[in-house]
């Protein structure tokens, strides 16, 4: 079956026509055509498809289109800003180091928003538990850590 | 050390900001107008005879547009001793051979297609491991070779072979003689963006292959002998190379994926793309090679090793790839970690049911590093001598060549073993309380490329345009591991430009001059290299011009200048004649006369000396290539001789473990790495390259084991193949860069792409053992075995 | 993709008529679980029906027993100020279920209904003698959830039925929890894992409870070991007798994951270390290893 839903994607109101089946995932990359968000495993494990719903990191790939109805989605794309200008999070992991591949990076980087949003001040253990949904093959995320610390701290220094 | 304006420095990756935009696009994001999406059917037995497909109701399905099989298409054979076929014909000898695909108009529709499919098989009896495919009367796994002359065994036709010295005099001379077998399991590459391409032809048959490779070069010659089996003659492949998700190896050979997508191309006119999702990644798509090994070796009363006696057995699966080129390259630790006067190797490979194996990381390295370091440890037990100084006193040294006649140039491996053994505080005991203990193990690697195939070559062309910018056609391939920061870097400071005005292009066949591809640590090197020499002509072509240009262009200047500043008085200077191509240099962008006082009018932007050279009758514009071969000499495998890179990397890694006696649990504390790297080009993107190994390396060391049952992978998804998360490398990690600034390294600089994983697993172990004292020579060292070992010991 | 209808009632009365009209349906809660089920193709339902947007199931209240209502995210059995203060073995265990993402998406009811003995939650639930409310069109059932584990991926639930509360008495006092759990990997399906309550009085357990996942069909309450913790006086003898009694009461099976005889140990020595742990004062010193 095929039914309209309405939601705030990065923070625009859009409507898009879905299928029952799609995951949100699907519609993100298929539908919209947003392919910052990646499939890594489609099973939940790998956390490439991270996107924020309501504030909440979730799963792309394991989640149903017509859940997202009404909620507020943020995904890769809504974190640059105009004139091509990267947020914090991004701008502190091209500046740590932390990305080679960059494959993971989309995911990574909305796991670490989803923490920063509501622990602007994490610990290592912090950022630690929140990125472990995100699987890295390349960098042993040792600078993708930094990169959190990093970002976490530009915001406290900023007024 | 010289003084550098852009290496060492931790200049930006020119990827990593569309990367954190979520722009990079990767073949998984990739689209062309008319593309169909292709799906293939795989075998769901190990050894059966294909007694019959049915693909009609595939074909009926609305929506799909080809169903091919091995029936309606020309034979493609594939892998370099053409045993692999892109579609299997009469029997398929492994659980994921290719039997069939389709091409349809979404992927859902093809995966349906899929399931239309029926094959009738006639199942054969199977060999799942090298013993029982060596048995009199074992079934065959090819009953003829790719000539068609019948085979009589399993074994494969490859001969690797070393003897140096004389093993019975290393035998005798030995006080102390230690034996052990050690395995190592089938492993995954697991890179984050899965296995895919996308195949298109023109309308001259022409194709172009956007391909997940590190072989760009040598992917388009397997390519093109294909459009030749299909009829095609003199028809040619392009490939370009879009953004990885990571490779490790896995895009050193073709794929029966790309010739099928291929296949589907010409049939259907249309662009195929294929992308494996993980379950097909990890069930469908070749792992990392597994080994056994058997490693005698032996010391005299001194602990001077005497001998070493390897012999290696490989499971080399149905087809071969590149696993079956590991003993190659075990071939380089064999003979040459540590100073042993008399050693031989041996390696036998043998055809099963099992998948067969490509290329990843270390190549065959780790494979035996696990067993000789693992093998040192205990020799330095029994020879009552500690492990750390065991090693030193039989380290490798500068200047020496080795029995396999490897050419050591530089050698940091002293500098690294000291450091490790500094930062584990090693002289105060390596039993550091009740259950933990440090252990160490060292490597050496190819630092400056490998010959393995008959060219080891890379080209570069620097174009240079109105504006002083350099553009890069560079045929090596960026997976992630920053070779395109690196060779910023080295064109900046090899031409004197500033990095933000230097361009990679695309890595594209079509453009770029022809390099093997990006394997064995390569690609900083050679790309370093490249650059060094193709800025060196660019230089003296931009010398030559300014020779003529400089003198006016200045002389404006200093009009303009004067204008300004009426009072100046200009230094007592002939510029026509002090502007002579030997006397120019250029830094940072701007060209200037060495040893002329530094006005600022006397100085002149590269840009505004290429517009002048261009814009002016019989103008001209500057580009210079280079083709860079590095002295190392391809080796002969029978033999197990020859200098098969330039220099070499060694290094040594450290681990603090705990054991959790009633669990079985290895709990890393910390590690260290100590890696000869010649000379840091760029500070993060080196500390990346070892981080990411070393996680590799701990995955390798403890959990990561592909499952197979009867040739089927029992584990083809991340929910029961672990590979580290933030939680597993919450450990310290201290990081030592001996900088031993090796003369054929671009600024010194060494390979390091593969050192960070080849120690990790026996330092583990090594460190295991010296806390509770027990010895695993299996891989991965699972709390299973932990705890059967800590039970035999009790017993004992 | 498997191709599926995908509802969202409102109330478990629409949810129930959607059930019984619609062939192959299968409700979905979080769907962590059963996402990955028929993206493998191990199920091919013709409709999903969602239980996200049904008030019913969701909340946690205070009460003379404490209702969790099934929809109630992992998360939220996290972050819930009353859960961690009267149970806070939930808590452990909802740490160690998957990550962040999983956990913002899994339900608690989720984790039960699909029957794994593996389920993060079951021990501590069965630890603490949850109950749990099962309803259909029909009626509505209070079970408790010992009764309610049938086997691997099976449950009492009858089709049509909703499991739409778990109900936990009020804690008694001197009650100590702690949930242990063992996997490959740190973010892993348990390998092993247990759940002990205790009731003690000094250096006395008054009564205790202790339940295993990952080691049976089903997750499982050893009554053995319990009773052996019965009124018994703490001793490292004690603690090495539950500890055996634990390994020969349980039957896990070897699999891709671990082996049977592994699991027996393993859950032995889980036994043995949440005991250790919840007595920690009581021995005397530190008995960690």
């Amino acid at each position: 079956m095929k039914k309209t839903i309405t939601f705030t994607l990065n923070g625009t109101q859009i409507d898009v026509t879905a299928d029952s089946h799609q995951s949100l995932l699907d519609l993100l990359r298929v539908s919209l055509r947003l392919t910052g968000t990646k499939e890594g495993c489609g099973e939940g494990e790998c956390g490439a498809c991270t996107v924020l719903v309501d504030g909440l990191a979730i799963n792309a790939c394991l989640y149903p289109a017509y859940e997202a109805a009404g909620k507020n989605v943020i995904t890769i794309e809504g974190l640059t800003g105009k004139n091509n200008e990267l947020s914090d999070i991004q701008q502190a992991f091209v500046d740590s180091g932390a990305i080679q591949c960059g494959f993971c990076t989309p995911g990574m980087i909305l796991s670490a928003k989803a923490l920063l949003d509501t622990h602007p001040d994490p610990s290592e253990e912090d950022i630690r538990e929140a990125l472990s949904g995100n699987l890295c093959r390349c960098t042993g995320y040792v600078q993708i850590i930094e990169a959190v610390k990093k970002a976490a701290n530009r915001s406290k220094d900023k007024p | 050390m010289r003084d550098f304006f852009h290496i060492g420095k931790a200049t930006p990756r020119p990827d990593g900001p569309d990367k954190a935009a979520g722009k990079a696009h990767y073949i998984h994001d990739y689209e062309r107008p008319g593309m169909l999406y292709g799906k293939i059917k795989f075998s769901d037995h190990s050894h059966a005879r294909i007694k019959h497909i049915d693909t009609s109701r595939a074909e009926k399905l609305p929506g799909v547009k080809a169903v091919i099989t091995a029936n309606n298409t020309p034979e493609i054979r594939f892998g370099f001793l053409r045993d692999n076929m892109a579609l299997k014909k009469d029997k398929v000898r492994q659980y994921r051979d290719e039997v069939a695909a389709v091409a349809a108009i979404d992927p859902d529709i093809a995966a349906e297609a899929i399931d239309l499919i029926q094959v009738e098989y006639e199942p054969l009896p199977g060999v799942f491991t090298p013993h029982e495919a060596m048995k009199e009367g074992a079934p065959l796994i090819h009953e003829s070779d790719p000539r068609g002359r019948p085979r009589s065994h399993n074994i494969l036709p490859l001969k690797y072979h070393h003897e140096s010295g004389d093993l019975d005099e290393g035998k005798r001379t030995a006080k102390h003689i230690v034996e052990g077998e050690f395995s190592t399991p089938l492993v995954q590459q697991c890179c984050m963006g899965t296995a895919g391409c996308i195949a298109e032809f023109d309308m001259n048959n022409n194709l172009t292959l956007w391909a997940k490779t590190q072989i760009p070069f040598l992917a388009q010659r397997d390519f093109n002998r294909v459009l030749s089996d299909m009829g095609l003659k003199e028809k040619n492949t392009r490939i370009i190379v879009p953004a990885l998700g990571g490779a490790f190896g896995s895009g050193l050979d073709t794929h029966a994926y790309e010739y099928i997508a291929i296949l589907l191309a010409f049939q259907t006119g249309h662009p195929i793309k294929i992308v494996y999702n993980r379950r097909e990644e990890f069930a469908n798509l070749s792992p990392r090679q597994s080994s056994r090994t058997r490693i005698i070796q032996g010391c005299d009363q001194n602990g001077k090793l005497t001998f070493r006696q390897v012999d290696v057995l490989q499971d080399n699966g149905a087809y071969t790839s590149w696993g079956a080129t590991y003993p190659s390259v075990m071939l380089m630790p064999a003979t040459s970690l540590y100073r042993v006067p008399h050693i031989t190797f041996d390696a036998k490979l043998v055809y099963t049911n099992n998948t067969y194996c490509q290329a990843m990381r270390g190549y065959g390295n780790p494979e035996l590093t696990w067993a000789l370091e693992s093998n040192m440890a205990e020799l330095a037990e029994r020879a009552g001598i500690d492990p750390f100084e065991f090693r030193m006193l039989n380290r490798n040294e500068p200047g020496e060549i080795t029995p396999m006649g490897l050419k050591i140039s530089t050698c940091g491996l002293k500098e690294c073993l000291e450091a490790v053994s500094e930062k584990l505080d090693w002289k105060r005991g390596t039993k550091k309380g009740k259950n933990s203990g440090v252990g160490m193990a060292s490597l050496i690697h190819v630092g400056g490329g490998g010959r393995i195939y008959r060219s080891d070559a890379s080209g570069i062309i620097l174009k240079l345009d109105d504006f002083g910018n350099v553009n890069v056609f560079y045929g090596g391939v960026e997976m992630g591991q920053g070779l395109h920061a690196v060779l910023i870097q080295s064109v900046a400071e090899a031409l004197g430009v500033m990095p933000d005005k230097v361009f990679i292009n695309p890595t594209d066949t079509g453009t770029c001059p022809w390099d093997v591809g990006t394997h064995a640590s390569r690609g900083a090197f050679m790309a370093g290299n490249a650059a060094i020499l193709a800025a060196e002509k660019l230089r003296s072509k931009i010398f030559e011009l300014a020779e003529e240009l400089f003198p006016a262009e200045v002389e404006k200047n200093l009009k303009k200048h004067q204008k300004k500043n009426p009072d100046y008085e200009p230094p007592d200077l002939d510029i026509a004649n002090a502007a002579k191509r030997n006397r120019f240099d250029l830094q940072e962008g701007y060209i200037f006369i060495k040893d002329a006082p530094p006005e600022p009018w006397l100085r002149m932007d590269l840009g505004r000396l290429l517009r002048a050279a261009h814009f002016r009758p019989q103008g001209q514009m500057l580009t210079a290539e280079a083709f860079y071969d590095p002295p190392n000499e391809s080796p002969d495998n029978e033999k197990g001789f020859g200098n098969l890179s330039a220099t070499y990397a060694f290094g040594t890694q450290g681990a603090e473990v705990e054991v959790d006696i009633e669990t079985g649990d290895v709990k890393i504390l910390r590690m260290v790495a100590a890696h000869d790297v010649g000379k840091t080009l760029n500070p993060p993107g080196l500390k990346g390259q070892i981080y990411g190994a070393l996680a590799q390396g701990v995955g390798y060391a403890l959990y990561e084991e592909l499952k197979s049952d009867k040739g089927k992978i029992q584990n083809p998804d991340f929910r029961d193949y672990k590979i580290p998360r933030t939680n597993e490398m919450d450990f310290p990690i201290e990081l030592a860069f001996i900088e031993t600034d090796d003369s054929f390294g671009p600024f010194g600089a060494k390979g390091v792409a593969e050192p960070g994983l080849v120690p990790t697993a026996p330092a583990i172990a090594n460190a295991i053992y010296n806390a509770v004292g027990i010895r695993i020579r299996d891989l991965p060292i699972t709390p299973e075995k932990v705890l059967a070992a800590l039970k035999n010991k009790k017993m004992a | 993709m498997s191709r599926y209808d995908y509802y969202q009632p409102e109330s478990l009365e629409e949810a129930f008529r959607l059930k019984k009209t619609i062939p192959d349906s299968v409700y979905i809660s979080g769907g962590t679980e059963l996402m990955v089920r028929i993206n493998k193709k191990e199920l091919h339902p013709r409709a999903l029906i969602s239980l996200r947007s049904i008030p019913d199931l969701c909340g946690v209240e205070n009460g003379k027993k404490i209702r969790i209502g099934a929809m109630t995210s992992i998360s939220d059995i996290k972050k819930n100020s009353l859960l961690y203060e009267k149970y806070p073995v939930l808590f452990q265990a909802a740490k160690e279920l998957g990550g962040v993402q999983i956990r913002n998406v899994a339900t608690i009811g989720g984790n039960l209904c699909n029957g794994s003995p593996a389920a993060d939650l079951a021990p501590p639930l069965l630890a603490l003698e949850a109950k749990v409310r099962l309803q259909s069109d029909q009626k509505s059932r209070e079970l408790p959830l010992e009764n309610f584990f049938l086997g691997p991926g099976e449950t009492s639930l009858s089709p049509g039925e909703i499991l739409t509360d778990i109900l936990l008495e009020p804690p008694e006092k001197n009650t100590k929890t702690i949930f242990l759990k063992k996997g490959r990997t740190r973010m892993d399906l348990a390998v092993a894992s247990v759940a002990v309550l205790i009731r003690t009085e000094g250096d006395r357990c008054l009564s205790a409870r202790v339940a295993v996942g990952s080691a049976a069909p089903t997750p499982l309450r050893l009554f053995e070991v319990e009773a052996l913790l019965e009124g018994a006086t703490y001793s490292r003898e004690l603690l090495t007798e539950a500890q055996q009694q634990a390994s020969h009461s349980v039957s896990p099976i070897t699999d891709v994951r671990s082996t049977a005889d592994f699991r027996c140990h393993l859950v032995g020595v889980l036994v043995k270390r949440a005991l250790e742990k919840l007595m920690d004062n009581e021995i005397g010193g530190g008995t960690r290893t």
